[in-house]
């Protein structure tokens, strides 16, 4: 026992000094020296032009590029880099696969780690995910808009989250491809206290009462599902069904409520509009439970919702 | 316009202006009843028969201050005006106009005067030919502004307001409870007002952050009940209660702060409190208060190693008061803890590794009540990636996600009557597995090929009771699983063209088991959902920077269906077809081209043509009827609607041209 537990401790120890070792590379490069941006310009004029029409270029704003070194503020000197007489990556940062995406992030941290939309980025889902800030952000090749974004909402977003594209897509949805709601309006990409899932409040309901805020409530009657968390019955991002629903009435509201009456039935292909032997059509046609139980995120008037 | 602007296009170190004004002639024609037309212009003003549609940019960038102006569909429903400008570094100002429509249903029918109002005037009658029409529509008109300063760095101080005025028609129902006779569709007045402001004001500087904010909204609904003429409805049936004012406030407190070792320490302190009132019942009293705390320590003490730990503990304590002699009171209360721990490990070769736990304990009851109860519920979540771009050419992503749910009822026998043995899907114990992987491959430049695979499965489990025992097992949702698989593609074919297209599919199976009280009579029901869309597109560059043609194909097939397992006999069903084959069934698909002219420098132009199809069917809609007689609780009775999402299939045809000039 004592043996394997020697072998384990030197094994940990071991494998810690490998890890530690081979993070703490450098990939500095030794003796190099800031050309100034005319030389950077000189080969990259398309770079260089599109650096200088944007928010970067401002001297206005203290500690900017402008007021600095210029693309060597965030590329590194390019002493080196001319002297090789240039070439992709070569003695000088570039943003590509050569840099992890953690070293890519801590080039625009240096400057933008005091911005308070910043402050959760080391809580935040993306930089868990070793999202790098130019995953989505570009200085040089911006789209017209806010943020210095690559493509525009929800374009951007879609690069990665393709599942949420495919449920926008659905027939009921959030005005998300008719641009009406962004994926900003929820979420906070740089992060949140809600570590996985970003949300721009404490809480789902208080998210959502946002823009629905006549479901607040309190109400005299309440649902307590709708109280608690407004994902139970909905899908957010697009639905098959109407209203955003997860699952179609009357089985969304079969999946909890049992009590005798009408709730307990099967609603099948006899209770539609031209079944012969129905046994309550309304319990399924149009609107179904909500045909009478109309006021289903809280009533006022009634404890069973109507 | 050109001559007066100084510096026309030009870029100037002092001052740079351009925008950008467009203008797009459409004809439409559409194919479609009510429900048609509305989806078709669900979320857009989209004029049948066309309109003129435009869109305007203007752009003023000086070295100390900028000014900028959007604008698109101006005078339509769907207009949105936005103006933002300030000056660098010391503050930024963005007021904005924004209407957006949602329309359901147009040309609904009911027999009723008054749609729109709070007050229905009407005898029922089945002359459906001679009832009135009105649409189901809302449109919400939101104005807002916000204003950032960053004069004073490191301290900030933002503001930031919104009114949105909701007004509309959306469908509701009432029943006559009293006699069991007849029930209702009917058009719901939607009046709303919603009011917010927020105020954050605090200092950022590495090593510290803080921050308080507040936070206000007040809404307003100008209409408290809808009434019924008595002729359809007697009382109290006649009166349905509408949203209630209410208003909430919350005040918050955050602050983080770097400490030795790359760590973090980040909080957020909040407390809200939220009243509401309503003339339904006027010794109601309705009062809500929130508490959150949040407490998160991240690390990353060496390069390869991310860490971090954190606590949430958010409390929706209803304490609301009524008089017990009118309302039993029964006020819905929860709490949530949740303890979560993650870490993320920078391996050679570049892989990254993530793993973490987290642990939710729920607690939920009801004030004023002690006699009801819902469970409470403890979760233990595990999750864990493996990412991997060792090659320059291919990313590679697996994960997996595990839940346990433990449900614990303080009364479970109490609980579980004959009456009543529901599951409770939301809060009964449950086992999920969730499985996902990603790889991305870039072979060449400028091709990128993506594909993606989600499973999802979760089991509901727990105990119910039979016989008066609790055992395992019981009614309700039993299962839940969930595929999504997803392939995408760019390509951009030197400056000849640029291709893309992506593939989706999703195949969603539920199981639920269940048990008739009225039949005395177990049953069981399959739903499944199956969906897959594609979308492809070109932009071709004949003469590049002078003409290029642009194609776009959307598509999207759903098809479900719930099959149930039951005996016929006992449910007198023999010989008769009973599971729904038509289940929120739907193919939507467009396709467009257009071919843009670069005529100048500034002067651009296009027309086009796209292609629009909605083709939907589903068995609680189709073959619809807007009165036929019905049998509620054994009474015979009858039921009278309005068309709501009825027909909502459509067919669209849209030619188009317009120009855009840029200065």
């Amino acid at each position: 026992m004592r043996k394997y537990l020697l072998l384990f401790l030197v094994f940990s120890v071991s494998l810690f000094v490998l890890l530690v070792g081979f993070n703490f590379q450098s990939d500095a490069i030794a003796d190099n020296e800031y050309v100034g941006t005319d030389t950077c310009k000189g080969c990259h004029k398309d770079y260089y032009d599109s650096y200088a029409k944007s928010i970067h270029a401002k001297k206005a704003i203290p500690g900017s590029p402008a007021n600095r070194e210029g693309c060597e503020s965030c590329h590194g000197p390019g002493g080196v880099h001319a002297d090789k007489g240039g070439g992709k990556g070569v003695a000088i940062f570039a943003y590509n696969k050569k840099m992890s995406p953690m070293e890519r992030s801590a080039k625009c941290l240096g400057c933008h780690r005091d911005s308070r939309h910043l402050v959760n980025w080391d809580v935040s889902r993306h930089k868990t995910a070793d999202v790098s800030c130019d995953n989505c952000h570009s200085v040089h090749w911006a789209t017209k808009g806010k943020n210095l974004l690559k493509a525009p909402e929800p374009d951007v977003c879609y690069t990665c989250h393709k599942i949420i594209r495919a449920q926008v897509n659905k027939q009921s949805h959030h005005p998300i491809n008719e641009g009406k709601v962004k994926c900003s309006d929820c979420h906070n990409t740089m992060g949140t206290f809600n570590v996985k899932t970003m949300l721009k409040a404490d809480s789902v309901n208080e998210l959502c009462y946002k823009c629905h805020a006549e479901k607040r409530g309190p109400f005299v009657f309440e649902h307590p599902p709708v109280v608690e968390n407004c994902l139970i019955c909905h899908q957010v991002h697009g639905s098959n069904h109407s209203y955003l629903l997860d699952k179609k009435t009357p089985q969304l509201c079969q999946s909890c409520h049992n009590v005798a009456f009408h709730q307990t039935y099967p609603f099948n292909k006899q209770d539609t509009f031209t079944g012969t032997k129905p046994f309550f059509k309304a319990g399924l046609v149009a609107r179904s439970c909500r045909n009478c139980h109309t006021n289903i995120h809280g009533s006022n008037g009634d404890l069973f919702l109507r | 316009m050109t001559c007066v602007i100084p510096g026309f296009n030009a870029f100037s170190e002092d001052l740079t202006i351009e925008g950008e004004l467009a203008g797009t002639g459409e004809y439409i024609g559409v194919t479609g009843e009510g429900g048609g037309k509305a989806k078709f212009t669900e979320y857009r003003d989209l004029k049948e028969h066309g309109g003129f549609y435009g869109r305007g940019r203007f752009d003023l960038d000086a070295p100390d201050y900028f000014l900028r102006f959007n604008m698109t569909d101006p005078g339509y429903t769907d207009q949105y005006y936005d103006l933002e400008g300030g000056m660098y570094g010391k503050f930024k100002l963005d007021l904005f106009f924004d209407e957006i429509p949602h329309n359901v249903t147009f040309d609904a029918k009911t027999f009723f005067l008054g749609a729109g109002h709070d007050v229905l005037v009407g005898t029922p009658n089945a002359n459906v030919a001679t009832w009135n029409t009105f649409d189901y529509s809302t449109e919400r008109k939101i104005y807002g502004g916000s204003l950032k300063f960053d004069m004073f760095k490191p301290f900030f101080f933002d503001v930031s307001y919104t009114s949105e005025k909701k007004d509309g028609i959306k469908p509701a129902g009432v029943f006559d409870f009293d006699t069991f006779g007849s029930l209702f569709e009917i058009p719901e007045p939607v009046s709303y007002l919603t009011n917010q402001v927020n105020l954050s004001a605090g200092y950022s500087q590495n090593p510290l952050f803080l921050s308080f904010n507040y936070f206000y909204s007040r809404f307003n609904n100008s209409n408290t009940y809808l009434f019924i003429d008595p002729a359809a409805l007697t009382a109290p049936d006649n009166l349905l209660s509408l949203p209630n004012d209410n208003d909430f406030y919350k005040l918050a407190f955050k602050g983080a702060i770097k400490l030795p070792f790359n760590t973090r320490f980040s909080t957020n302190i909040s407390y809200g409190k939220g009243t509401s009132e309503t003339t339904f019942v006027p010794s109601y009293d309705g009062k809500v208060k929130r508490y959150n705390y949040d407490v998160i320590l991240t690390s990353n003490p060496i390069r390869c190693l991310d860490a971090k730990f954190y606590y949430k503990y958010y409390k929706w304590d209803n304490k609301s008061d009524v008089d017990p002699a009118v309302v039993e009171p029964s006020f819905f209360t929860y709490r949530t803890a949740t303890y979560g721990t993650d870490f993320g490990l920078r391996l050679p070769y570049r892989f990254y590794f993530t793993a973490g736990y987290k642990y939710v304990d729920t607690k939920r009851s009801f004030h004023q009540a002690p006699g009801e109860e819902l469970p409470d519920n403890k979760d233990n979540i595990f999750y864990t990636e493996l990412k991997w771009n060792g090659l320059d050419f291919m990313d590679l992503r697996v994960g997996y996600e595990r839940m346990d749910r433990q449900t614990i009822w303080p009364n479970l026998i109490a609980h579980y009557t004959p009456d009543n043995p529901a599951r409770m899907f939301a809060y009964q114990a449950q086992d999920m597995n969730a499985f996902n992987a990603y790889i991305d491959v870039y072979p060449i430049d400028n091709l990128n090929i993506g594909f993606g695979y989600k499973y999802k499965k979760s089991n509901y489990e727990g105990d119910g009771v039979a016989g008066g025992v609790a055992g395992p097992g019981f009614f309700g949702l039993k299962k839940d699983q969930r595929n999504d698989f997803n392939f995408s593609i760019d390509y951009v074919i030197g400056k000849i063209a640029k291709v893309f297209g992506y593939f989706d599919f999703e195949k969603i199976k539920l199981y639920q088991d269940q048990f008739s009280l009225e039949v005395g009579a177990p049953w069981q029901v399959d739903q499944r959902d199956i969906t897959y869309g594609f979308g492809i597109g070109a932009d071709i560059y004949v003469i590049p920077n002078k003409l290029t043609f642009k194609f776009l194909c959307n598509y999207v097939n759903a098809n479900g269906a719930a099959d149930y397992s039951l005996d016929p006999a006992t449910f007198g069903l023999t010989g008769l077809p009973i599971n729904l084959n038509q289940w929120d069934d739907y193919t939507k698909y467009g396709i467009g081209f257009k071919a843009i002219y670069t005529v100048t420098k500034n002067l651009t132009s296009w027309v086009g043509y796209a292609f629009e199809r909605f083709k939907y069917s589903d068995d609680q809609l189709n073959n619809y009827q807007y009165v036929f007689a019905d049998s509620f609780f054994g009474a015979p009775g009858t039921a009278y609607l309005t068309g709501a999402y009825k027909n909502q299939s459509y067919r669209a045809n849209i030619v188009f041209a317009g120009a855009s000039y840029k200065f």
